[in-house]
């Protein structure tokens, strides 16, 4: 049986307000001096976006309207309109409401209606997941163009008001860690000449036994006022782990298609912070490889960041050039990674 | 915070640490748990107790307790 060729036909993203510093973040939350150094020294990421106002409070973005955004400028740069897609799939941990899924509210602000729509509950590994299916979904014939998505916004858990030198440490390095943003991709079915052809995407949950890396709660009328942290991160078990799952999935990616290490052009590799993704691309060790990352930039935008470097490679890329993406998500250890070829 | 005694009892209140004063000489790898998200707590905590803003280079370059005490109580 002949199966096409899956097409990545172009990448769109968005990012909210402005870019936050850590001097600004430090002086927002009336840090001392030496906190921001402590980013600056152990996070390295310099910059982030956040959905909501730093000073008021108020939330600005919705997952929504961030994906809105990001999908029309997808389809902009695909040369289609809204009504030639037939499937969207969503990765996302934080969605506007448990329902409406907001798959199904960003179709509305599109225009588009009458397709399947699909949204996963996901981490670090979201967007590789959404890949995957979105891929299958199209191989089976049902479907020729599809909206892939994924991002997060953490405007339910940033409360601006909070005295941010009386929480845990470990609350305060979430803060410094991650950011907001959205990325789509137009996925389509070949062939067609210079596009990147996704050769393969693989999922593969290795949580069995394990206390998870990563935690977020969410709450509903009758358990909201709960003292449990809403966001927890494991972050000795994540610095041992994430490298270790990293090397396994790069591995597992070039074995599968068979290709040499040296046959790879572009290393897309999991976005933690400046200072973890800089140890996981030394282990990685495929220096001939550009590396194309930018968590430094956006901060940890979770569902997002595939998307993100998707945009930076996709233009860089020339006809016969290899990438492979690795994500690894750290709430229950979820290996991901794909692979993509410009035809 | 007067003395070396203090900021050991200052390291057990307020950051939990199990240290005692016996812990205040050895070289920081050897006290348990220590680790980048202490120093951060730690920056926190003097800082609200002695008002100054201590330099991370030289809190990183403290080779002990006792030496962090000393860059914290420094005139």
């Amino acid at each position: 049986m002949d199966t096409p060729d899956i097409l990545v036909r172009a990448v769109g993203t968005a990012l909210p307000g402005p870019a936050i510093d850590n001097a600004t973040l430090t002086q927002r939350f009336g840090m001392p001096v030496a906190w921001e150094q402590w980013i600056d020294t152990f996070v390295g990421t310099r910059t982030r976006h956040f959905a909501v106002d730093l000073d008021t409070g108020e939330v600005r973005h919705s997952l929504t309207g961030l994906g809105e955004t990001a999908s029309r400028r997808a389809l902009d740069r695909a040369g289609l309109a809204p009504a030639d897609i037939d499937l969207m799939v969503l990765a996302t941990s934080s969605p506007d409401m448990l329902m409406p899924a907001t798959v199904n509210l960003i179709a509305d602000r599109l225009g588009i209606n009458g397709i399947a729509t699909y949204q996963l509950q996901s981490g670090c590994a979201g967007a590789v997941q959404a890949l995957d299916i979105t891929s299958h979904l199209l191989r089976s014939g049902r479907h020729r163009n599809a909206l892939v998505i994924g991002g997060d916004t953490c405007a339910k858990h940033f409360d601006v008001t909070v005295d941010a030198a009386s929480l845990p440490p470990a609350e305060q390095v979430n803060g410094m860690l991650f950011g907001d943003g959205v990325g789509a991709a137009v996925l389509g079915v070949g062939p067609a000449p210079d596009t990147a052809v996704l050769r393969h995407a693989f999922v593969q949950f290795v949580g069995l036994g394990r206390a998870p890396g990563q935690i977020i709660e969410w709450s509903g009328r009758a358990d909201r006022h709960n003292d449990r942290p809403p966001v927890v991160e494991d972050y000795k078990a994540i610095e041992e782990s994430v490298p270790v799952l990293a090397a396994e999935a790069l591995r597992q990616v070039l074995d599968d298609l068979d290709w040499k290490d040296t046959e790879l052009d572009y290393l897309l590799p999991p976005q933690l912070s400046g200072r973890m993704t800089a140890r996981i691309v030394e282990a990685l060790d495929v220096p001939q490889a550009h590396e194309i990352s930018c968590v430094t930039e956006i901060g940890n935008t979770g569902n997002a960041l595939p998307f993100f470097q998707l945009e930076r490679a996709l233009p860089r890329m020339g006809t016969g050039d290899r990438a492979v993406g690795v994500a690894i998500e750290s709430s229950k250890w979820i290996k991901a990674g794909f692979a993509l070829e410009m035809v | 915070m007067n003395t070396i005694d203090d900021f050991i009892t200052l390291l057990r209140d307020e950051m939990g640490m199990p240290v005692s004063a016996g812990d205040a000489a050895l070289s920081l790898d050897q006290v348990a748990g220590w680790d980048s998200v202490h120093v951060l707590s730690l920056l926190s905590v003097l800082e609200r107790r002695t008002g100054r803003s201590l330099p991370l280079a030289d809190v990183l370059e403290a080779g002990s307790l006792e030496d962090i005490y000393r860059l914290a109580v420094a005139a």
